[in-house]
């Protein structure tokens, strides 16, 4: 032990103050001889003995505070060794790069690893010293990043005790790189880059370097406890399940074991916050399996929340996952044959019929009638007959390569769909655009031009270069929400031949959904009325076109079908994860909300909601069911049922298996390296004032008694 | 008029102080109609077969024509114990007079009393080897002169030593074996052991009529000390440095407690028990004395003629 002013010692002399007062004082006092006291002392020694020992714990504790002011006046040290990181003090540049993913929020005796991280955080924070310029960069996927190093360290030591997990993955090797960018701005010669992780090889990517030799000095930190085994619901698909009947759903729960022991899971069914099923999974190590539960989904709901959760282990966070479950409604389409052939696959509406039902299951959730194009004559009053087919019955009308209808059939048509049906034209062979013109306008969202042939004139060999491909569709549509911006399910696909389009109509809402590789328009979509029409420029089957053969053809068709028919919402859930965007369609609201599992959500109207067929929900920051509210014109509000989506954690975040070191990245030469001193000194008069302060207290009490 | 204790202190030599207190007691007890014991009493008895002949009041046959038969108390002389506790303890004194100067003058007091009815008074004072003394009782007036000079002697000394009154009880116990004595014992009870009371309760047992004067000083009852004081001692010679008020309660408590302790153990026994403090008139003392001794044993001290 050292001091920093040992010149302070002599105070201690000061001890002699109180041994000084106390004999005054004994010497003052007033001496009385006392028979009864003599008496009392004999027979009752207790009070005599209490007396003498407060007395001289007084004169004790006096003196030990005045040793204690001597001693904390003078500063006194001590030195120990460094335990943990390198840490030096003084001026110099240093980046936290901090695991908040929600892995962190893994139980360490009984507390979140990432409170551990936090004081480890702040604890080296305090040894860079005052002059060391900080920043926190977190290290979780899509985490807010820091635009610039800090030396107010009280703001540093108020986030790190704010830090809570997030709920996305890790993305450490993209939190290193922002690390190194934020201290390659830095003037100091010393730069540092902190990383206190769980080390999962998850969020690392050691084939993508964050800074190259020239980097800073890298040190990671082992805060990682011995044994982190976890489970997790890794994925949660729910389809109808037609033999438990019309209510009935399957839900196929991948549990994955994400440690070095065989574990055997208890797994729970919820549906509308009752628990309907239960079940076990005996899992190897590192190994994922699937538990299919069947349940019916309670009557009178088309749709419910949904969730398979598992026993608690270290991190609840990915014990659930949650699903909503949805009914289909069944669309009914009719289906106008223009082009019948007897060679099935030759048939105009072949492709069609097989995407609308696949397998030609009755759970497909469609039901398609199909006719020719003379049959449809029955939709009108034939030489004073009623009409054989009502229109009523059918939520979709498709011409598919339907020659020019008569007057009082498009008349037909053209009410039924302003009084809300959907209609898909495509054009074909036997379409001819001027008779187009002349009787099937009202059906229209735009009049037909003479096709083009992109391949004519052109040698086989250069047939498919000169194909036209779809490019720049709607990704925000409804038709296209199961597709990315660059799906090639669809942009694989070769149009040989197209329609080309005529003046716009008097068509409400004219809408472009998807061009072609040379600007033509591939997909047009208007209102009539509370109807809708969409045009397709080219052939539903493989005349003009190989889309039928792409694997994008049956959801784009199905999607198209039911967007028509204005029921959106399948029986299949698409998985939505913690921090992506949910396109949400609008229909006709006047105003849209999002309500999420905690309560906050996001409000559409106005200008985010007018003119926008949907919109994009991306507040997805926790996992749960979000609820979807609706106004629509009249001001009525509604729980759109059909609307409410699940949102999960990522479960590559669930994998806890540690990085080799190797795998870790290297210290870079480009930082000066801090001398070597492993011994450390640590103050000690904070804890002799401390201690003075409850001798003070002492001396107090004992006085008062 | 009373005397205050004080200003009887200054009054000339102890048999006339003695006689003061006698004196002032006295009045009183015309005031209080108690008569006392020790003198020539009789009263008459209507004769029953088995009465004396010769106890038959022939005078009041001539006057009344029935027999009454004449009766007298114990013919024997009457024999006084004055037992002070001259111990250390005793030589306390608050602001008044010192508790060994009180006992003394009440002793005197006494024995000039028992004196004056020509019963025998001795006296037994404890406390230290060097002070014990031992006057053995007698009735003739040259004999009290002497018990009063080593009284006042005493008196003078002042106490010291420790020792109990419980041995000297255990003395006068063996000296009075076949003789009914009165014992009267002046001391304040510090005694550690109990040995006091029990030897006080042994002598009544022992069928001798007991009286106690509990001396204690005023100061000892009600602890009217301030300031940081160093209260020596006087028996053991500790010392204890203490803030007066922040043991007052504690010690009133324990004080109380010990007076009541003796006074429940001595009235069981059937000891007479009167505590007196320092400040309390003389006179008074002896004359309560007095009137509780006749009103516990109206007969006892009556003698037959």
């Amino acid at each position: 032990m050292g001091f920093l002013a040992p010149f302070m010692l002599v105070g201690l002399v000061a001890i002699g103050v109180p041994i000084a007062i106390h004999l005054i004082g004994r010497r003052r006092a007033r001496i009385v001889p006392f028979a009864a006291l003599d008496f009392l002392m004999a027979t009752k020694r207790k009070t005599a003995r209490r007396l003498q020992l407060r007395e001289r714990l007084v004169l004790l504790v006096r003196a030990l505070a005045c040793l204690a002011v001597a001693i904390a006046l003078a500063k006194p040290f001590t030195s120990c060794e460094r335990k943990g990181p390198q840490v030096t003090r003084g001026p110099q540049a240093a980046v936290l790069v901090i695991d908040d993913s929600f892995a962190a929020g893994y139980l360490v005796d009984g507390k979140p690893w990432i409170k551990r991280a936090s004081d480890e955080a702040r604890r080296i924070v305090a040894q860079l010293g005052p002059e060391a310029e900080v920043a926190i960069v977190r290290a979780s996927e899509g985490a807010e990043h820091p635009t610039e190093l800090t030396r107010d360290h009280l703001r540093l030591r108020d986030q790190l005790l704010a830090l809570e997990p997030s709920a996305r993955p890790a993305d450490t090797t993209r939190a290193l790189t922002r690390a190194a960018q934020l201290l390659a701005a830095s003037s100091h010669a010393r730069k540092t880059v902190f990383l206190i992780s769980l080390q999962a090889k998850s969020g690392l990517h050691p084939d993508e370097p964050p800074w190259g030799k020239d980097g800073p000095t890298f040190i990671a930190l082992d805060l990682r406890p011995a044994r982190m085994p976890n489970l997790a619901v890794t994925a949660l698909k729910v389809d109808s399940d037609p033999n438990t009947g019309t209510r009935g759903v399957a839900f196929d729960a991948e549990v994955g074991n994400f440690s070095d022991e065989a574990k055997k899971v208890e797994l729970s069914l919820t549906i509308a916050d009752r628990v309907v099923a239960r079940g076990e999974l005996a899992l190897a190590p590192h190994e994922k399996k699937t538990k299919r539960f069947l349940a019916a989904l309670p009557a009178g709901a088309r749709a419910s929340d949904a969730s398979v959760s598992l026993a608690g282990d270290g991190l609840p966070i990915d014990d659930r996952r949650y699903v909503r479950a949805t009914l289909r409604d069944e669309v009914r389409v009719l289906l106008v044959d223009g082009d019948p052939r007897t060679v099935r696959h030759d048939d105009e509406l072949f492709y069609v019929e097989a995407a609308l039902r696949p397998g030609d299951r009755e759970d497909s959730g469609t039901s398609v009638r199909s006719i020719t194009a003379e049959e449809l004559a029955g939709i009108t009053k034939l030489r004073g007959l009623a009409p054989t087919i009502d229109l009523n019955d059918f939520d979709v009308v498709v011409l598919a390569n339907v020659a020019a209808l008569p007057a009082e059939r498009v008349t037909a048509l053209a009410d039924w769909v302003r009084a809300g049906g959907g209609i898909l034209v495509a054009p074909g062979d036997r379409v001819d655009p001027t008779a187009y013109d002349k009787t099937m306008l009202p059906l229209m969202p735009q009049s037909l031009r003479d096709p083009i042939d992109t391949t004519w004139g052109a040698s086989p060999e250069d047939r498919d270069s000169r194909a036209l491909h779809l490019v720049k569709w709607e990704a925000d549509h409804p038709i296209f929400a199961p597709f990315s911006k660059d799906a090639p399910d669809l942009a694989d696909a070769k149009f040989f031949k197209i329609s080309l389009l005529g003046p716009t109509t008097a068509t409400a809402d004219r809408k472009v959904l998807a061009r072609f590789t040379n600007g033509a328009a591939a997909l047009v979509e208007a209102s009539i009325g509370a109807g809708r029409t969409l045009l397709f420029t080219s052939t539903l089957d493989r005349d003009w076109n190989d889309l039928a053969i792409h694997r994008g053809f049956l959801p784009l068709i199905q999607q198209a079908v039911r967007h028509l028919a204005r029921k959106h919402a399948l029986g299949i859930e698409s998985d939505h994860l913690v921090g992506g965007s949910v396109a949400l369609p609008t229909g006709d609201l006047k105003k849209l909300e999002v309500r999420g599992p905690d309560g906050i959500g996001a409000v559409f109207e106005g200008d985010r909601l007018a003119g926008r067929s949907s919109v994009r929900f991306g507040k997805t920051d926790h996992p749960g069911i979000y609820r979807v509210i609706g106004t629509d014109q009249t001001g009525a509000t509604h729980d759109r049922e059909e609307l409410a989506f699940a949102i999960n954690v990522d479960p590559r975040g669930s994998d806890l298996t540690p990085v080799d070191a190797t795998a870790l990245p290297t210290s870079g030469t480009g930082s000066a390296v801090a001398p070597t001193d492993n011994t450390r000194r640590v103050e000690l008069w904070h804890a002799l004032a401390a201690a003075l302060l409850l001798l003070l207290l002492a001396e107090a009490i004992l006085v008062q008694r | 008029m009373k005397l205050d204790p004080i200003q009887l202190q200054r009054l000339g030599s102890l048999p006339i102080k003695a006689r003061v207190i006698v004196e002032g007691a006295l009045s009183g007890m015309h005031r209080a109609s108690v008569h006392g014991s020790s003198v020539e009493f009789a009263e008459h008895k209507e004769y029953s077969q088995g009465d004396e002949l010769r106890h038959v009041d022939w005078k009041a046959y001539a006057k009344l024509d029935r027999y009454y038969v004449k009766q007298f108390e114990q013919e024997s002389q009457l024999t006084v114990y004055l037992v002070l506790d001259a111990s250390a303890s005793m030589k306390f004194a608050g602001g008044g007079l010192a508790k060994l100067e009180y006992a003394g003058l009440s002793l005197a007091a006494i024995a000039y009393l028992v004196t004056q009815q020509q019963d025998k008074v001795g006296l037994v004072a404890c406390g230290d080897r060097a002070i014990e003394t031992m006057v053995p009782p007698r009735a003739r007036t040259n004999h009290l002169h002497d018990l009063l000079g080593v009284l006042d002697e005493l008196m003078k000394k002042g106490g010291a030593g420790d020792e109990s009154p419980a041995e000297a009880l255990g003395r006068i116990a063996e000296l009075s074996r076949r003789r009914r004595s009165l014992i009267v014992l002046a001391s304040d009870l510090f005694d550690p052991d109990d040995a006091t009371l029990r030897a006080l309760a042994t002598l009544r047992a022992q069928k001798h009529d007991v009286s106690v004067l509990h001396v204690l000083d005023p100061h000892e009852r009600t602890f009217p000390y301030e300031g940081l004081t160093e209260f020596h001692a006087l028996e053991s010679g500790a010392k204890l440095l203490a803030n007066p008020s922040a043991i007052r309660k504690d010690y009133l408590d324990r004080m109380n407690t010990f007076v009541a302790k003796c006074h429940g153990t001595l009235a069981n026994a059937g000891v007479d028990y009167h505590e007196v403090l320092t400040d309390n008139p003389l006179e008074d003392t002896l004359l309560e004395l007095l009137v509780s001794r006749a009103r516990l044993q109206p007969g006892a001290a009556r003698r037959t003629g």
